[in-house]
């Protein structure tokens, strides 16, 4: 594989990035400084602007020399290289037979001068990706194509591969959808108790403040509508690919076997319209520490979608799996003194590939992890939950907003959940060892449908490469209707290949486990 | 009401391994250090009520009270920690309010952990944690003897290259 040579990234990066956060500078001094300014005297204003110029220049020229020391490249081995630092120097390596995908970024500023970051993640512990701001955009798609390429083990000016738009969220869907979730009606319940806590203690007065009860919701509810307006889903050679964003575009790769657990959320006020929002658990994806992991873009597959085609996503990224068919058993009678509201809705069930929890009154959620995707399983029983001789099992998975508990079952049961979810756990894990990652893949042999050896994400020793059959080199790429998986040695999942499922296509069971 | 046949905490075998009765004055010790600075805290709150003679003693008995509880309370918790090994995963248990029983298998365990903090070592106790991909993964053994501690390290690490699956 050829090496290149480094490149900068686009000059005006400095000044793109600059302006991303110029408008929080310009707000922060101005509080703290403008009072002062203006009650010190007209003839401080020069002075306080010739000292902003002077500040901009010095981080100008800091950004200038981070600028000229940023470098990217492909070596020798065809991996990714990209050095950079002022003081302190980092050089990344990124080895792309771990490639799980390539994504164009664009912030709002960077939209506004057709410009755009490349992030590359490869399979790894944590702080394993790279992101290359910033380039114009043919640039980025350029670097894009030819890391996919390379990844491939393809030349590296192969075209990338076309993928097929599958699924796009209206914008008034999705506001609609926004509006009626459950976090807004508790937002507006919330807002409006605290008003007429205010108009009962303060009067009339406290009336003025019922505007809050419509701002407040409306705040979160915009928060949200930038993050998913015009969410697209397509399909592609090397996974699904979502891309969304009003003014910052966001796009993310799912790669097969890189979901790890998946749940259904539906608000009540949804019902009617039978939509529904699919959450992902990602590996990967360390928790993001705040609450809006299920709203952060990364871990949505589908922000709201009619049931049909929210399950048929599903079914691509988890193949093989059918979560209609699985039963569901109710918790006990006597969950209901514990768990006044939910008690009727809780459910837990299983077949020989998935466990499937129920759980929720307002917001109904569905929780679907596959057995060989199970971390650990544990029991756990508060005191009231003693008193009842009730206990909740937990199938626990990689960081993610996708929680799977059976709640309130009766003790013994909740026990034997887990022994039975431990040795289903075993016997998949044991079915998917026939492939592991001990052996080593070698290359071109391996057919697109079978399961190449998994590798152990940790390791540091990558199998050699094998190519994409998928992409002819001199080709325009697959057909549209082309069904592909691409088994790269990243590959985690040895599941069996995917039935192709039309999206519009309804499924066997039409009717929804709710 | 809980029928002990029912029940979900029961060891797989025959009983659960313990844990040393170390670690009961180990927690005490600690206990104690965390009520000095309380302690003085309560004294000033009561010299500052010292007025109303009643209201200045109500902290004092409270955070008598709140010591006895928690230092009786220890030692029925640390007699709650356990563990077991199976032939393909381990489980702990712990808890006594908030009971709970961890079964991980050997092919998951990413990480195993031997630490012991300045307390836990001048009186020869190391907790041993266990680490998957999943973070809510709670497989913590405290109050372990070192020996025992690296032993079980040793067998866990090589059950768990044994074992060892994809994620």
């Amino acid at each position: 594989m050829s090496a290149t040579a480094k490149r900068h990234v686009h000059p005006v990066t400095p000044w793109v990035q600059a302006l991303r956060v110029a408008p929080i500078v310009a707000v922060a001094v101005l509080f703290a400084g403008g009072e002062a300014l203006f009650s010190a005297g007209l003839w401080l204003i020069p002075l306080f602007f010739g000292g902003m110029l002077l500040v901009g220049a010095l981080v100008a020229g800091l950004q200038y020399v981070a600028w000229k020391r940023l470098w990217y490249w492909f070596d020798e081995s065809g991996d990714f290289r990209m050095q950079s630092g002022v003081i302190t120097k980092r050089e990344r390596r990124l080895q792309l037979s771990r490639l799980q995908g390539v994504d164009i970024q664009q912030p709002l500023v960077a939209r506004l001068v057709n410009m755009g970051s490349v992030k590359i993640e490869v399979a790894g512990a944590g702080d394993s990706r790279a992101v290359v701001e910033f380039l114009t955009l043919p640039e980025a798609e350029a670097l894009r194509a030819e890391v996919l390429a390379r990844s491939a083990g393809l030349r590296p000016d192969s075209p990338a591969a076309p993928e097929q738009e599958q699924l796009r969220v209206s914008g008034g869907d999705l506001f609609l959808s926004l509006l009626l979730k459950m976090s807004t009606i508790i937002t507006l319940l919330v807002t409006l108790g605290i008003v007429l806590l205010v108009t009962f203690s303060a009067g009339a007065l406290g009336l003025l403040f019922l505007f809050f009860t419509v701002i407040a919701p409306l705040l979160a509810v915009f928060g949200e509508f930038t993050t998913f307006y015009g969410f697209t889903v397509a399909k592609s050679p090397d996974g699904l690919r979502l891309r969304s964003g009003l003014l910052n575009t966001t796009a993310q790769t799912i790669p097969p076997g890189r979901v790890h657990a998946v749940e259904f959320v539906q608000s009540f006020l949804w019902r009617k319209r039978n939509w529904v929002r699919v959450r992902l658990n990602l590996a990967g994806i360390g928790d993001t520490g705040d609450g809006n992991a299920g709203q952060s873009a990364q871990t949505v597959l589908i922000p709201v979608a009619d049931w049909d085609q929210a399950y048929a996503l599903v079914r691509e990224v988890m193949p093989g799996i059918d979560v209609l068919d699985v039963d569901l058993s109710p918790a006990p009678p006597r969950a209901g003194r514990r768990a006044w509201i939910q008690h009727k809705q809780l459910g837990v069930g299983a077949d020989e590939r998935i466990l499937v929890t129920k759980r929720g009154r307002f917001e109904r959620r569905v929780a679907v992890i596959p057995h060989e995707r199970v971390q650990s399983v544990r029991v756990t029983q508060g005191p009231w939950q003693r008193k009842l001789g009730l206990a909740t099992m937990h199938a626990d998975s990689v960081p993610g907003p996708v929680k799977i508990e059976a709640l309130h079952r009766r003790q013994g049961e909740a026990r034997q959940l887990a022994q039975q979810e431990i040795e289903r756990t075993h016997a998949a894990v044991a079915r998917d060892s026939s492939t592991r990652w001990m052996a080593k893949t070698e290359g071109a042999g391996a057919p697109p449908a079978q399961p190449a050896a998994s590798a152990d994400p940790l390791l540091i020793d990558a199998p050699p490469p094998t190519t994409r059959p998928v992409i002819a080199p001199d080709g325009p790429g697959p057909a549209p209707g082309d069904e592909v998986i691409v088994t790269g040695d990243d590959d985690l999942t040895s599941l069996p290949p995917p039935t192709s499922l039309p999206v519009d296509a309804p499924p066997p069971a039409s009717e929804d486990p709710r | 009401m809980t029928n002990p046949v029912d029940d979900a905490f029961v060891p797989p075998g025959e009983a659960w391994h313990p844990v040393s009765a170390k670690l009961v004055t180990a927690r005490r010790l600690v206990l104690m250090l965390v009520a000095v600075p309380v302690t003085i805290g309560l004294v000033i709150l009561a010299v500052a009520l010292q007025d109303t003679p009643w209201l200045a003693a109500l902290p004092l008995i409270i955070g008598l009270v709140v010591f006895v509880w928690i230092w009786w309370l220890i030692g029925r918790r640390v007699r709650s920690y356990g563990y077991a090994e199976r032939s393909d995963d381990l489980l702990v248990t712990s808890g006594i309010m908030f009971r709970r029983l961890t079964v991980v298998p050997y092919g998951r365990m990413q990480l195993v952990d031997v630490t012991a903090g300045p307390i836990d070592r001048s009186m020869g106790l190391t907790t041993v944690k266990l680490h998957t991909a999943a973070a809510t993964t709670d497989a913590t053994i405290p109050g372990l003897p070192p020996e025992e501690a690296s032993d079980l390290r040793d067998r866990l690490a090589a059950l768990g290259e044994q074992h060892s699956a994809g994620l």
